[in-house]
């Protein structure tokens, strides 16, 4: 189908751009938005090879969790970006860049060609009542049980290492105590005093 | 690929009681540890080193007829991975007893640092016991994740930070890689599962350039992960930056897991191209043995010296792995446990010079050692003897192995030039011990430390004597993992 | 139809622009974690298409782990990050020079 590889290129193009974008912008919150353009073109091609759940699963949480991360962490370091403008100095490292990348695209070339064991031809056709989400479900759950309970273990650590690194209680700072707050009754804040009446001066 | 059934999972859970045991341990500890105030927060550090001997106990009792897998083709249980988890379980022990004393000096006695180095060895385990491309990269993850943050913990350290983000940029990359690595050979050989994968590179694709490629990603996350040269630029600065508690802990226990790491993907999965990785290998090894112990020898700092050696160190284990024989890979192992041994002890000496404000990291610290404790002196000869490979130390039937190894593959330019760079790496190590011999001591402070401490340390050294004067049975543990 | 070809070259370019972002932005650590995110979308890449291609589900199994693990790997490093601010006050990582040789 001729629409669908032109789609392709349309969104591999965007794509590759974006990631160059990524790399090569000076603000870090332009190459953090970059990124999430790539995420989403990343997403719609996964669609288009029949991979749904993935390519729902990077936008909701690549793009929603983990890159407001990276926004919400650039925004609040408040780097000075006077400082890390300086870095680009001298194009050799670009030059050699470029070099590396036309020999690692065409090393690539030479895998795509050479690789056994895979029809490069067209991928084997889905049955009409395929639910990607249900396949994946039934694998995750049973086969790969063992792993889905390790992976729980990493995100665990993870919570750990994040509040032990980042958590800091500071002398001086006056949290609210809600529960207090909830408990208190009216006899508590309001004190009711009988006062014989005065006369007006 | 089988047919998933409940009931054959479930009886594998048996195999696998030493991880759900550490896990569930992880868990409960983690939880405890609000409960305890912080002048008793020793009680934590008691709580996960009896659930670490625990779990080596029950290592132990699994009982191991012939590699199995179980958990749906995910998990493996063979005589290696028998050994070389107990070993890891009593070596993180270990490493918990010398850090407590330290830890509280320096008031970052934290639950979470246990906690944390629990889950780091819940990721040993795992990888020692991968029978698939995912819990191999699971396990690793697990175990680097928790080393990030432990290199992080102190958090009133700039150095600690500055070297835990150097470790982490460089870890990720590395991880980056070996997935690379690891897409590629799924689809040259259109499966996970090591076993299969095995099956189709004897089934020849050994020679398949693609598949090449691949093992090249692999070989350098792997390189990365041991501290091999040219993928060594982390070691020397974590090794120096972190706090002494958790340099003990990466430079110790991790060791077996990069052996682990590629004892798995390498000959477990790509055994058939051994060929093309051997080669690869080599290069690593030579590099490593020269550069960690020419750079060795012009450090000051201690800490940074055990880094360089270190990699030195690696450069042998792997020379045994390169070997390709069963032969080789029983001297891998032997050298790697011996020197996860080894290290632990030559670590904890730090600590146990180490004082309130005061942090013997430097080579002169160990001045005059002699004259303020023989014992010690004696024990930390013992740790550099062993170490520098000198007869009748543990060090020096690890070193004879691989080399008669790579003997036995006929690579005799290869047994010279690691003879040479042990020659030249004996030089430090002794050093050090003339410094503690022949120099007057700069420092006269008393050396305490708990009775606990004293004791497993000094337990350590004469284990090290011991397995020196009688290595026959970890020789014949190692034959029997690896036939 | 897209070939397994097209995917594979798309996957290879996406890494060596990951590759090259790392050695261009060696300064600043936060484009650093962002080039690793870009090397694991490309590693995904892979793992989508030939788990299409061999009709296999496992290819995409990994690539839902992978995706845990990256985001547990965001959240320690964007926290080692912020204690790195705190002390030194800069993510410039020539700066990190205390630690040579």
């Amino acid at each position: 189908m001729m629409f669908e590889t032109l789609l392709f290129f349309a969104f591999s193009a965007v794509l590759v751009g974006a990631a160059f974008g990524v790399i090569l912008a000076r603000n870090p919150v332009y190459s953090a938005l970059l990124l999430v353009l790539c995420f989403f073109n990343s997403a719609v091609i996964w669609l288009m090879l029949d991979a749904e759940f993935l390519g729902i699963v990077l936008v909701l949480v690549y793009v929603g969790a983990v890159m407001v991360l990276f926004l919400f962490v650039v925004m609040m370091l408040d780097v000075n970006l006077e400082e890390l403008r300086k870095g680009l100095a001298g194009y050799w490292p670009i030059a050699a860049v470029v070099a590396g990348l036309m020999v690692f695209a065409i090393l690539d070339v030479v895998v795509v060609k050479h690789l056994g064991g895979v029809s490069l031809g067209a991928a084997p056709p889905l049955p009409a009542d395929y639910s990607n989400t249900r396949v994946l479900g039934e694998a995750l759950f049973t086969r790969y049980a063992y792993p889905a309970q390790i992976a729980a273990v990493i995100l665990l650590v993870a919570s750990i290492a994040a509040i032990v690194l980042t958590l800091r209680h500071r002398p001086g700072v006056k949290p609210q105590n809600v529960g207090e707050q909830v408990r208190v009754s009216a006899k508590d804040r309001v004190r009711l005093v009988k006062m014989a009446p005065e006369k007006r001066p | 690929m089988n047919a998933f059934s409940v009931a054959a999972f479930n009886s594998g859970l048996t195999l696998a009681t030493p991880e759900i045991f550490l896990g569930l341990a992880g868990c409960g500890i983690l939880l405890l540890d609000l409960l305890i105030g912080d002048e008793r927060r020793h009680w934590t550090a008691a709580l996960s080193i009896a659930a670490l001997l625990i779990t080596a106990v029950l290592a132990a009792g699994v009982e191991v007829s012939g590699p199995v897998t179980a958990l749906g083709g995910m998990f493996l249980v063979d005589a290696m991975s028998q050994a070389l988890k107990v070993v890891a379980l009593v070596i993180v022990a270990v490493v918990f007893v010398y850090s407590i004393e330290y830890m509280r000096h320096r008031g970052i006695l934290k639950g979470e640092y246990f906690v944390l180095g629990l889950f780091a060895t819940l990721g040993i385990l795992v990888l020692i016991s991968a029978a698939s491309l995912v819990t191999v990269y699971l396990g690793l993850e697990l175990l680097s994740l928790c080393l990030y943050a432990m290199v992080a913990f102190d958090r009133d350290s700039g150095r600690a930070a500055e070297s835990a983000i150097k470790f982490f940029v460089l870890g990720s990359l590395a991880s980056g890689t070996l997935l690379y690595g690891m897409s590629i050979i799924y689809g040259v050989t259109g499966s996970l599962e090591l076993g299969t994968i095995a099956a189709a590179v004897q089934g020849g694709l050994a020679t398949n350039i693609g598949l090449l490629f691949g093992i090249a990603f692999l070989i350098v996350a792997i390189g990365f992960k041991f501290g091999a040269v040219p993928f060594h630029m982390w070691i020397p600065d974590v090794y120096e930056g972190s706090p002494t508690c958790v340099t003990l802990f990466v430079g110790s226990a991790p060791k077996i897991a990069a052996f682990a790491l590629a004892m798995r993907l390498l000959v477990d999965g790509l055994g058939g191209a051994h060929v093309d990785w051997g080669q690869m290998l080599v290069v690593l090894s030579v590099l490593s043995m020269a550069v960690g112990n020419v750079v060795a020898i012009a450090q000051t700092n201690l800490k940074r010296m055990l880094g360089y050696s270190t990699i030195s160190h690696v450069g042998y284990i792997l020379l045994g792995i390169l070997a390709g024989t069963s032969q080789g890979y029983q001297s891998a192992m032997f050298y790697t446990i011996t020197y996860v041994i080894v290290a632990a002890g030559s670590f904890g000496m730090i600590l146990l010079l180490s004082r309130h404000g005061f942090e013997a990291d430097r080579i002169e610290d160990f001045k005059g050692l002699n004259a303020r404790s023989p014992w010690f002196a004696g024990m930390m000869a013992i740790f550099m003897f062993s170490l520098a490979g000198l007869p009748p130390f543990i060090g020096f039937w690890a070193k004879l192995g691989v080399i008669q190894a790579v003997l036995g593959i006929n690579a005799v330019w290869l047994a010279v030039v690691a003879v040479l760079f042990s020659v030249v790496g004996a030089f430090y190590y002794l050093r050090v011990v003339k410094m503690m011999y022949f120099d007057e001591p700069v420092d006269a402070a008393r050396i305490d430390g708990s009775p606990l401490m004293r004791a497993v340390l000094s337990a350590n050294a004469l284990l090290v004597l011991l397995l020196g004067i009688a290595p026959g049975a970890l020789l014949v543990v190692c034959a029997h993992a690896l036939p | 139809m897209i070939t397994l070809t097209e995917v594979l070259t798309l996957s290879g370019l996406l890494f060596s622009i990951a590759v090259a972002g790392v050695f261009l932005n060696r300064k600043n650590v936060i484009l650093l974690l962002m080039c690793i995110e870009l090397m694991l979308l490309a590693v995904n890449f892979n793992f989508v298409a030939f788990s299409r291609f061999l009709g296999d589900i496992n290819g995409q199994i990994f690539v839902f782990f992978i995706l845990t693990v990256a985001a547990a790997e965001a959240a320690i490093g964007l926290a080692i990050l912020v204690v790195l601010f705190r002390e030194r006050r800069s993510i410039d990582v020539e700066d990190l020079d205390s630690l040579q040789g």
